[in-house]
C-alpha cells in the first residue's frame, strides 16, 4: 500500500456494530478527507447516531475500526468534540448554564485544576457565540428545548476541538435556534473544522451540508450531497430497505442468545 | 441506662456523654448526606440502598479475620461487597435481562441475609450484634473508648470521623470529574474523563462511608441518609455544591435533633434520626421555593383570586358600555364563593360603587377594566386574523388570555391591527396610563 501523505480526519474501516448481539450497523467504509459540513442521513433505525457511537468508542464495534487523523481516539481526545442528543442528559440535573459549557474545558484541565480565569472568559465567549451569554447563571432545567441545544453546542465549542460529532443538533428545536446553531456550525466548517452532523431531515440536507452518508443499516451511498441524494439512492435506502439485514440480525441476536 | 441519666444533672461526664454519640451521628451523616447526593442526582439511590445493605457480609467476613469490628479488613470487606453488588446487578440486567430495580433487589436482600447469617453464626467469636446491625446502638458509643495520643475518645467517633475524611477528599479530589460523569457520562468518556473509575470511586465512598457508622447508626439510619437529606436539598437549590452543603446541614441538624429527641422520649436513637429527617424532607417538599407544594398553592389561589376581581369589573365596564353614558348599572349574580368575595373586595377598596342594587365602576375600577377588555379585544382581533377561526370560536381563548398579557405584547397586537375594532365590531379602549 503507498503511504499515505496525509491520513483522512476519520475513516470507519469495515465498521460493524451489534448492541445485545444484534448486528445494527453492517460493514461500513467511510473517509472524511477534508474540513466539511458532513451530514449523516438515513430513516429510522438507520444506525445514524449509532454510528457516531462507534466512532467515540461509546458502543462496543464487533467488526472494522475507526481513526482519526490516522490513529486511534484515546490519542488525539482533545481534538475530538462530541454533542449527544439532548434527551440523553436530565435537564433538572443541579447546574446553571455555565456550569455545562465549563466542562468543555475538563479534559484539557486534567482532574484537579480548576477552570480559572482563561477558561470563564472562554466560556462567556462560546456562549455569546451560540447568543445565551445573558443567560449564564440560569439552571439548566430553566432553558428552552432550543437554548439547550445550544448550551450544548457552546460547550462543545469550549472544548476547541478539531473535529465535532453531533447527533441530532436539530431535532425538536424552534425555528430561531435552528437558524442560529447551524449558523454556527458553518462558521466552524469556514475556520476548518469538520463537523458531522446526524440529520433526519432530507429536505434541509439539500440545503446545509456540503457532503452527506445516507445509511440504511449500511452505507448506501457518500459523497458531495447532490450525488448522494439522487432519487435512486434514496430509494435504496429509504424505500427499500434490505430486510434481510433486520432479519439476519435478529436471528444473530437469537442463536446468541440459545447458545 | 436512660433512666439512670435522666435531664438533671448537666455535669461534664453527662455533656461528654452526648457530645460524642451527637458528633458520631453527625459525622455519619454528613459521609452519607455527599455520596448520597450524587447517587441521588445520578439517580442511583437504588443501588445506594442497595450498597448499604450489601456490605454487610463484607464487614463480617472483614471482621472475623481480623479478630476485630474495625480496621482496613472491615472497609476492605464492606467496599468489595459493595463493587460486587453494582457489578453483579448490571450483570443480572445484560446477561439474564433483569430489570435493574429487581436486579438490585434480588442482590442486596441476597447479600444483607447472607451477612445476618454470618453475623449470626460468628456472633461468639466477634463483638457483632444482630440487632445492632439493623437499629444501631448509638446510645452505647460514648462507653466504648481508645486513646488517640493523649485524648480519649469513643471508638465509634473516630471510625466515623476517618470515613467522613476519606470520603470527602476522594469526592472532593474528582469533584468536576464526578459531576460531568453524572450530568453526562457520554460525553464525559469522549473527553477523556474515565467514567468507569468515577463510578467504581463513588461506588467506593458509598461503601465506605456506610462503614464508618455501621454498627452504631444501623442499617435503617444508612439508607434514609443515603437518599434524604440529598433528595430534600434537590428541592431546595440548583448547582451541585450547593446541593451537597445543604444535604451535609440537614443530615447533621437531622442528627443532632434526632439525637435529643430520641433521649427525650427515651427511644432508639437510629430511629428517632431517620424519622426526624423524613421530616424534614416533608417541610422541604412544602415549602420550596417555587415548586414546594406551598408556593404552587399560593401561586395558584393568587391567579385565581385575581382572575375573579379582572372578571367581575370587566363584566361591569360591557354592561355600562352597552347602556352608555357612564350610567350604573343592575348588579349581577356573583357565581361563586370567590367571586362574592371579589365583589366585596372591590367594593371596599373603592373600584365599584354600589347604591342600592345599582353598581358602577369608579376610576380606578374603570381604568384596571378597561386593561383587561382590551386584553380581550386585542386577542380577539389577532386571533380573527391569523387563525382562520369562525367568530365563536374567539371569545373562550381571550376569556383567559385577557388576564396573562403583558403591556408590551398589547402594543405589539395593536401596532399590527392599526386601530379598528374587535372582530366583533366593538371598540377596543385605549392603553390607559
Amino acid at each position: 500500500m503507498m503511504p499515505q501523505p496525509s491520513p483522512p480526519i476519520v475513516e470507519f474501516h469495515d465498521v460493524t456494530v451489534a448492541y445485545g448481539g444484534r448486528p445494527v450497523l453492517w460493514n461500513v467504509d467511510l473517509a472524511i478527507e477534508q474540513a466539511c459540513l458532513f451530514g449523516v442521513i438515513g430513516p429510522n433505525g438507520a444506525g445514524k447516531s449509532t454510528l457516531l457511537k462507534a466512532a467515540l468508542g461509546l458502543v462496543p464495534v464487533v467488526g472494522g475500526y475507526v481513526r482519526f487523523f490516522g490513529t486511534s481516539l484515546s490519542r488525539v481526545r482533545g481534538r475530538v468534540g462530541y454533542v449527544p442528543q439532548r434527551e440523553t442528559v436530565d435537564w433538572d440535573f443541579p447546574v446553571n448554564v455555565m456550569d455545562v459549557v465549563l466542562m468543555g474545558t475538563y479534559g484539557r484541565l486534567g482532574w484537579l485544576a480548576r477552570p480559572g480565569r482563561r477558561e470563564r472568559a472562554l466560556a462567556l465567549e462560546c456562549l455569546d457565540r451560540v447568543g445565551l451569554a445573558d443567560v449564564a447563571t440560569r439552571q439548566i432545567g430553566r432553558l428552552s428545548g432550543g437554548q439547550q441545544q445550544r448550551v450544548f453546542l457552546a460547550r462543545a465549542l469550549a472544548q476547541q476541538a478539531d473535529v465535532y460529532l453531533f447527533d441530532e443538533p436539530l431535532a425538536g428545536v424552534d425555528a430561531r435556534s435552528q437558524e442560529r446553531i447551524f449558523g454556527v456550525l458553518a462558521a466552524l466548517r469556514d475556520a476548518g473544522r469538520l463537523v458531522i452532523v446526524v440529520h433526519h431531515d432530507l429536505r434541509m440536507a439539500v440545503a446545509w451540508f456540503d457532503r452527506v452518508a445516507l445509511l440504511d443499516m449500511r452505507l448506501v451511498a457518500a459523497g458531495p450531497t447532490q450525488e448522494v441524494l439522487t432519487p435512486e439512492h434514496l430509494r435504496r435506502a429509504y424505500a427499500g430497505r434490505v430486510e434481510l439485514l433486520d432479519e439476519l440480525g435478529r436471528a444473530v441476536a437469537e442463536r446468541g442468545r440459545t447458545a | 441506662m436512660n433512666e439512670a441519666a435522666g435531664w438533671m444533672l448537666p455535669d461534664a461526664g453527662h455533656l461528654a456523654f452526648h457530645a460524642w454519640s451527637m458528633a458520631t451521628a453527625a459525622a455519619f451523616s454528613a459521609a452519607c448526606a455527599l455520596v448520597g447526593s450524587f447517587l441521588v442526582v445520578r439517580r442511583m439511590s437504588l443501588l445506594g440502598d442497595a450498597i448499604a445493605h450489601a456490605v454487610l457480609p463484607g464487614i463480617a467476613i472483614g471482621a472475623l479475620a481480623g479478630g476485630q469490628l474495625g480496621g482496613p479488613l472491615v472497609i476492605g470487606g464492606a467496599v468489595a461487597a459493595a463493587l460486587l453488588t453494582a457489578w453483579s446487578t448490571r450483570l443480572l440486567r445484560t446477561a439474564a435481562g433483569l430489570a435493574e430495580d429487581a436486579g438490585a433487589g434480588v442482590v442486596f436482600t441476597t447479600m444483607f441475609a447472607a451477612g445476618v447469617v454470618i453475623v449470626t453464626l460468628a456472633a461468639a467469636r466477634v463483638d457483632l450484634d444482630p440487632e445492632c446491625v439493623l437499629f444501631g446502638s448509638l446510645e452505647l458509643v460514648a462507653f466504648d473508648l481508645m486513646s488517640i495520643g493523649r485524648l480519649m475518645m469513643p471508638r465509634a467517633t473516630v471510625s466515623a470521623v476517618a470515613m467522613l475524611a476519606l470520603v470527602a477528599v476522594a469526592i472532593g479530589a474528582t469533584w468536576r470529574w464526578q459531576v460531568f460523569t453524572a450530568f453526562d457520562t457520554p460525553a464525559a468518556c469522549v473527553v477523556g474523563v474515565p467514567v468507569a473509575a468515577v463510578t467504581a470511586l463513588l461506588l467506593t465512598a458509598t461503601a465506605v462511608a456506610t462503614v464508618g457508622g455501621f454498627e452504631a447508626v444501623g442499617a435503617v439510619l444508612v439508607v434514609s441518609m443515603l437518599v434524604v437529606p440529598a433528595a430534600a436539598a434537590e428541592l431546595l437549590v440548583h448547582r451541585m455544591h450547593r446541593v451537597v452543603a445543604v444535604a451535609i446541614a440537614l443530615a447533621v441538624v437531622a442528627a443532632c435533633l434526632g439525637w435529643l429527641a430520641a433521649w427525650a422520649c427515651n427511644t432508639n436513637a437510629a430511629g428517632m434520626i431517620a424519622v426526624v429527617l423524613g421530616g424534614m424532607y416533608g417541610l422541604a417538599a412544602l415549602v420550596a421555593p417555587v415548586d414546594g407544594v406551598l408556593p404552587r398553592a399560593a401561586a395558584g389561589i393568587n391567579l385565581a383570586w385575581r382572575v375573579a376581581r379582572e372578571d367581575w369589573l370587566a363584566q361591569i365596564w360591557r354592561a355600562q358600555e352597552e347602556l352608555g353614558g357612564g350610567r350604573a348599572v343592575p348588579r349581577p349574580m356573583p357565581r361563586s364563593l370567590l367571586e362574592r368575595a371579589a365583589v366585596w373586595w372591590l367594593w371596599l377598596v373603592g373600584q365599584v360603587e354600589d347604591r342600592g342594587g345599582l353598581v358602577r365602576l369608579s376610576v380606578a375600577g374603570r381604568r384596571e377594566a378597561e386593561t383587561v377588555v382590551r386584553s380581550h379585544r386585542l386577542w380577539e382581533a389577532w386571533l380573527g386574523r391569523h387563525a382562520d377561526l369562525p367568530l365563536d370560536h374567539l371569545h373562550p381563548p381571550a376569556e383567559w388570555v385577557e388576564h396573562h398579557l403583558g403591556a408590551a405584547v398589547r402594543q405589539r397586537i395593536e401596532a399590527e391591527m392599526a386601530g379598528g375594532p374587535d372582530p366583533h365590531g366593538r371598540e377596543i379602549p385605549p392603553e390607559s396610563g
